[in-house]
C-alpha cells in the first residue's frame, strides 16, 4: 500500500489535531489509527520504529513522535505545527475539566470521592502496564532485581529520581553489556 | 519566583522522563507535595484523575500542576518545560538513532532502559494509590482496574468510570 505523507502544514496540523482532541483513554491507539490507517502517512513498520525511538527518549512519547515526524516532513515549522496540533485541544480540554471540577469539588464530598476513585483506577492502569511490560523481563534475574530496586528506592525510600535514574541506568547498562538483560 | 522555580523544575524533569509521565510521577509527587507543599496528597491524586479522564498525552498533568501553582501562565510554562527539553533532544537524536540501527550500543541502551521504566511505572501506580496512610479501598480499586486492563481490550476509559463509581460508594 503506497504511503501518502502530508503535503501541507495544514494537513499535518489537522492530522495531529484529530489525534489529540478525541484521544480519551490513551493517545497511542488514535495515533496509529489516524497516521497509519486513515491518512496513510506512514507504514505500520515505520510507525512502530518511530514509536520505539520515542519510548526510549525522555518526554511524552507521542509528543516526541510529533516533533520527529514534523521535522521529517517539514523541518522546524513542521515540528512546531505537529506538536501544537497534538497538544492544543487536549490542553484546553484538561484545563476546562479541571476548572469545572474545582468549582464543584469544593462543596461536594461525593464528587471528590468519585474523582479519587478515578485516580485510583488510573493508578491501577499504571500497575497493569508495569505487569504487561514486565512479564517478559522478570525471567531474567538481573532485570527483576533492577525493577525491585527502582521500586524500593523511588517508591519506598522516596529517593529523588534525579539520583535513582542515573545510578540505575549505569548499573543496567553494565548488565546489558554483560548480556544479563 | 515560584513560576521560575516551577518551570526550571519541569525542564529538568523533562530530561529524565524516560518512559514518559508514568515514570516521573513518583518524583513529581515527591517534589510538589512533600518538598514544596504546593499541592496536598489528595489534590495530587485528583489532578491525576482529571488528567487521565481528559483526552491527550498524560504529560498534560504537568499543566494542571502549573495551573494550580500559577494559573494559566503556570499551566503553559509547566507544559512547555515538561515537553521542551525532551523535544529538543528528540529533534537531534532522531537522525542519530537511524544511523546506529543495529549497533550493539543501541541495543544495549534499549535493553537497559526497559526494566527501569517498568520499576518506575509500578512505583507511579503505587504512589498514586497511596496518597496518605495506606487505604485498602484505593488499593482495591487500583488492583481491580489493573486486573481488568490485563484481561480485556476495552478502552481504559471504562475502567476509570468504574473506578469513579466504586469510589463514589466506598469513599464518601
Amino acid at each position: 500500500m503506497p504511503v501518502n505523507p502530508p503535503r501541507t502544514l495544514t494537513e499535518l496540523f489537522l492530522g495531529f489535531f484529530s489525534i489529540g482532541w478525541r484521544s480519551f483513554g490513551g493517545v497511542m491507539p488514535w495515533a496509529h489509527r489516524v497516521m497509519v490507517e486513515e491518512r496513510r502517512w506512514m507504514t505500520e513498520a515505520d510507525f512502530a520504529e518511530t514509536i520505539g525511538l520515542c519510548q526510549f527518549l525522555p518526554g511524552p512519547n507521542i509528543g516526541n513522535a510529533s516533533i520527529v515526524l514534523g521535522k521529517r516532513w517539514f523541518g522546524l515549522s513542521g515540528a512546531l505545527v505537529a506538536f501544537l496540533g497534538l497538544f492544543g485541544p487536549p490542553f484546553v480540554w484538561v484545563l476546562a475539566l479541571f476548572a469545572l471540577y474545582a468549582d464543584f469539588a469544593a462543596t461536594n464530598a461525593t464528587l471528590r470521592a468519585v474523582v479519587t476513585g478515578v485516580g485510583a483506577a488510573g493508578a491501577g492502569l499504571f500497575l497493569g502496564t508495569a505487569v504487561k511490560l514486565g512479564r517478559a523481563l522478570v525471567r531474567k534475574p538481573a532485570a527483576l532485581a533492577l525493577i525491585v530496586a527502582c521500586f524500593l528506592a523511588a517508591g519506598m525510600a522516596r529517593v529523588s529520581l534525579f539520583l535513582v535514574l542515573p545510578v540505575a541506568l549505569g548499573i543496567s547498562l553494565l548488565c546489558a553489556r554483560k548480556g544479563w538483560l | 519566583m515560584i513560576l521560575l522555580e516551577l518551570t526550571l523544575y519541569f525542564m529538568l524533569l523533562s530530561l529524565i522522563s524516560v518512559g514518559g509521565m508514568p515514570s516521573v510521577l513518583p518524583e513529581l509527587q515527591r517534589y510538589v507535595v512533600d518538598v514544596k507543599n504546593w499541592i496536598t496528597p489528595e489534590e495530587f491524586i485528583q489532578i491525576f484523575a482529571v488528567g487521565q479522564a481528559a483526552p491527550g498525552p498524560n504529560m498534560l498533568i504537568s499543566s494542571l500542576i502549573g495551573w494550580k501553582v500559577g494559573g494559566l501562565g503556570g499551566a503553559l510554562l509547566a507544559l512547555a518545560g515538561m515537553c521542551g527539553p525532551a523535544g529538543v533532544l528528540a529533534w537531534f537524536v532522531a537522525d542519530l538513532w537511524e544511523r546506529f540501527k543495529g549497533s550493539p550500543w543501541r541495543i544495549a541502551i534499549q535493553r537497559a532502559i526497559a526494566p527501569i521504566v517498568v520499576g518506575l511505572i509500578a512505583t507511579g501506580g503505587y504512589i498514586l494509590a497511596t496518597p496518605g496512610a495506606p487505604d485498602w479501598r484505593l488499593w482495591a480499586i487500583a488492583a481491580a482496574s489493573a486486573a481488568a486492563m490485563l484481561r480485556s481490550r476495552l478502552n481504559p476509559l471504562w475502567f476509570l468510570a468504574a473506578g469513579g463509581a466504586i469510589g463514589g460508594f466506598l469513599l464518601s
